[in-house]
């Protein structure tokens, strides 16, 4: 059997008979040519896998259960002990099952998250008054080491969120606390009051520096060809935060500029964008073909051209159609680009 | 298992055998390539946004317009009727999100037009019209995704219509009702490939899975009782227990020859006195029998879609029947940590009876 070509999974060996008409023998056959049916080997492994996974799960879920039911009576050291306990037991299963396998990897983001649960309750305890954003700043200088030992980019990406939310968090606490509108979104919740931070440009440029480096240097490091920084999760996700810093604050600099309203945004946020797509649309079409990366540049665009055209175009009965012929030519002129480049070349994920 | 076959050498393997003609071995030649030209899922999400924004866009240009009643419902066959036409002359990834949008919208626009013009419950008469147009889509409009929600919108029109009619005692029989035609389809699929209606099967599925476990998920509404509405949304899930349990036991046992093949009575035994074991524990919850069929069929044929829908579901449910249940944590926690041991201790026992030391 061809170990290359289009890989026979259920759906598309589905596909494959619906296309052809296949009899039912046929079909049959073509199920079976697949390894598609589970042999006995494999039923046994489902069912160990599966019952495994599950029995772990409910006793763990039990267990945190069990603690919310007396976590307020519980004494503090006790608090402690079972957290830190936690910490120690995840790090011995991470050494145990060796820092590669799925189980340690997963062992040492464990005890990576712990860490900022052992802080939180000292917080608690102790009412310290400290500012949150010591929090994420400590926890994200604790669990370094065990990135650099880790070697996985789950445990980066961590730690490059933790940067990020210790640098809002200290722009917002310390340096510069928000006067605008904006303040409104807190009401929303945590994660809408996130999003909104970017609306005062000079913060987004620094998470745009901040997440725009780390990407240079793991592309750097990856072309050294480090087998772990292979992987294009990392870059992707910190790619797509890096163009939000930038590509927010343009879209409120266009909608912004005919407000009375004073915000904190500048043309900062623009030359950047312009330059981050630029940037993006050349290294990744020619130095190292990423398609994701290209689409997400492509797609930042469409969506400041549509901001543009809102803005300049009066909404008006015939707008909206302008704007949907707009929107159609630039979509479908992107996926035909993108289309076209994936033919020229094999294309990374 | 061998996942790492392609469908190339599948097709040359069934010509070798005389099972596929030479013209045929073409065609596969064709889809392949076809299957190899599909966009990345990324693309498609970009493409897929623009074409439901578009859309929007431009029923709100058409709905600068204004209409009487009837010309709403003019207005929305005319969607429909050029999105199914406009989609049958090409399946471009753009087309294909716009028309699937044009005719959601479309439907939307009929639905509420004719449910105005009738005399009547509004309401019913929506419910009624969106499951009639729903089941002729499914069939009209050739696309995988519009005809999973055809059957999500049909499903969920006859779930509303039940509640409307006050039936609520027949809540608990739609999940099982709808795994039950799952199963159907799913063990048929060799046949209605053969018949020419294989294309539906893939949608019909998924569509299936997904009204029932969203009708199981019913049975886990948690309402203050502080609300005092006394409105039962799902009456005595036991039913849904029993109903599930034996579609639990069929496919059990179609699986069974081959998880037992080798083993004696005895083994046959302890499985079945297992799977029965976990009916009376499922007694209160019977979304985890729904999650275990839908693993067990995905098992069964390498289908991951499948086995991962089951799992997540699994959680899903579990979490929200803990979360919503009126005992107290401790309770909850005992009967969590029992179930998993239980569970483990299955597992051992099985993987004896199978021959394999237990490991890990």
């Amino acid at each position: 059997m061809g170990q290359t070509g289009t890989p026979a999974t259920h759906g598309s060996v589905h596909d494959l008979a619906v296309a052809l008409a296949l009899d039912d023998v046929a079909y049959r056959r073509a199920v079976d040519l697949a390894g598609l049916v589970a042999d006995r080997g494999d039923w046994r492994r489902y069912l160990d896998q599966f019952l495994v996974a599950v029995g772990a799960l409910l006793i763990v879920a039990g267990i945190t259960a069990f603690f919310a039911w007396n976590w307020a009576y519980l004494h503090q050291m006790a608090k402690f002990a079972l957290i830190q306990g936690g910490i120690v037991a995840a790090v011995l299963i991470a050494w145990r099952l060796q820092l590669d396998s799925i189980g340690g990897r997963a062992s040492l983001f464990a005890a990576a998250f712990l860490v900022g649960t052992l802080f939180a309750v000292f917080g608690q305890v102790y009412q310290t008054g400290a500012d949150p954003y010591g929090l994420f700043l400590v926890w994200a200088v604790l669990i370094l080491p065990l990135a650099l030992i880790g070697r996985q980019p789950g445990l980066w990406l961590l730690f490059q969120l933790l940067l990020n939310l210790a640098l809002i968090l200290y722009w917002i606490q310390v340096l510069h606390p928000p006067d605008g509108w904006w303040q409104v979104s807190q009401l929303l919740g945590p994660l809408v009051w996130l999003a909104t931070t970017v609306m005062d440009s000079r913060l987004a440029t620094w998470l745009f520096a901040l997440n725009a480096s780390a990407i240079v240097i793991w592309e750097l490091a990856a072309n050294r060809g480090i087998a772990w920084l292979q992987g294009r999760t990392y870059p992707r996700v910190l790619a797509l935060i890096a163009l939000y810093t930038v590509l927010g604050p343009t879209v409120v600099v266009i909608f912004g500029a005919a407000s009375d309203h004073r915000v904190n945004i500048g043309v900062v946020s623009p030359v950047l964008f312009a330059a981050a797509v630029l940037l993006t649309l050349w290294y990744y079409q020619y130095r190292k073909l990423d398609l994701f990366m290209l689409t997400a540049a492509l797609f930042g665009t469409i969506l400041v051209v549509m901001a543009l055209a809102i803005r300049l175009e009066v909404i008006a009965f015939g707008g909206a159609l302008f704007l949907a012929v707009l929107l159609i030519g630039q979509v479908a002129g992107a996926a035909l680009w993108l289309r076209s480049i994936a033919e020229r070349r094999p294309v990374a994920g | 298992m061998q996942p790492a076959v392609s469908l190339e050498s599948i097709a040359r393997q069934l010509e070798s055998e005389g099972l596929v003609s030479e013209d045929k071995f073409t065609q596969a030649a064709a889809l392949i390539a076809r299957l190899r030209a599909v966009q990345p899922w990324y693309i498609r999400a970009m493409v897929g946004f623009g074409a439901w924004l578009a859309s929007l866009l431009l029923i709100g240009f058409v709905a600068g317009f204004s209409f009487a009643v009837g010309g709403v419902t003019l207005v929305g066959l005319v969607l429909i009727v050029t999105a199914v036409w406009l989609h049958r002359q090409s399946d471009n990834d753009f087309l294909v999100q716009a028309t699937l949008a044009a005719s959601l919208a479309g439907q939307g626009l009929l639905a509420w037009g004719v449910a105005d013009l009738m005399v009547g419950d509004t309401f019913k008469i929506g419910c009624s019209i969106v499951f009639v147009q729903s089941t002729l889509l499914f069939f009209l409009f050739p696309d995988r995704i519009h005809r999973v929600v055809m059957v999500l919108f049909a499903t969920s029109a006859m779930t509303a219509w039940v509640y409307a009619f006050k039936l609520n005692a027949v809540v608990p029989v739609l999940g099982p009702v709808f795994a039950a035609v799952l199963v159907l389809i799913y063990q048929n699929r060799p046949a209605l490939a053969g018949a020419g209606h294989g294309h539906y099967a893939r949608s019909l599925e998924t569509g299936l899975m997904l009204s029932a476990f969203g009708s199981l998920l019913l049975s886990t509404i948690y309402l203050l009782p502080e609300l005092g509405s006394g409105f039962d949304f799902y009456p005595r899930p036991w039913i849904s227990t029993i109903l599930l349990g034996a579609l639990f036991l069929y496919v059990g046992y179609r699986t069974s020859p081959v998880l037992l093949d080798g083993t004696g009575k005895g083994a046959s035994a302890i499985v079945y006195g297992l799977m029965i074991a976990v009916i009376v524990t499922a007694w209160p919850m019977p979304g985890l029998l729904l999650a275990l069929i839908v693993v067990i069929l995905g098992a069964a044929n390498g289908h991951r879609t499948f086995i991962g829908a089951g799992i997540v579901f699994f959680v899903v449910f579990v979490s929200a029947y803990f979360y919503g249940i009126e005992v107290s944590m401790l309770t909850k926690s005992i009967a969590l940590v029992s179930s998993g041991v239980a569970i483990l201790i299955a597992r051992w026992l099985l993987l004896r009876i199978m021959g394999v030391p237990a490991h890990g």
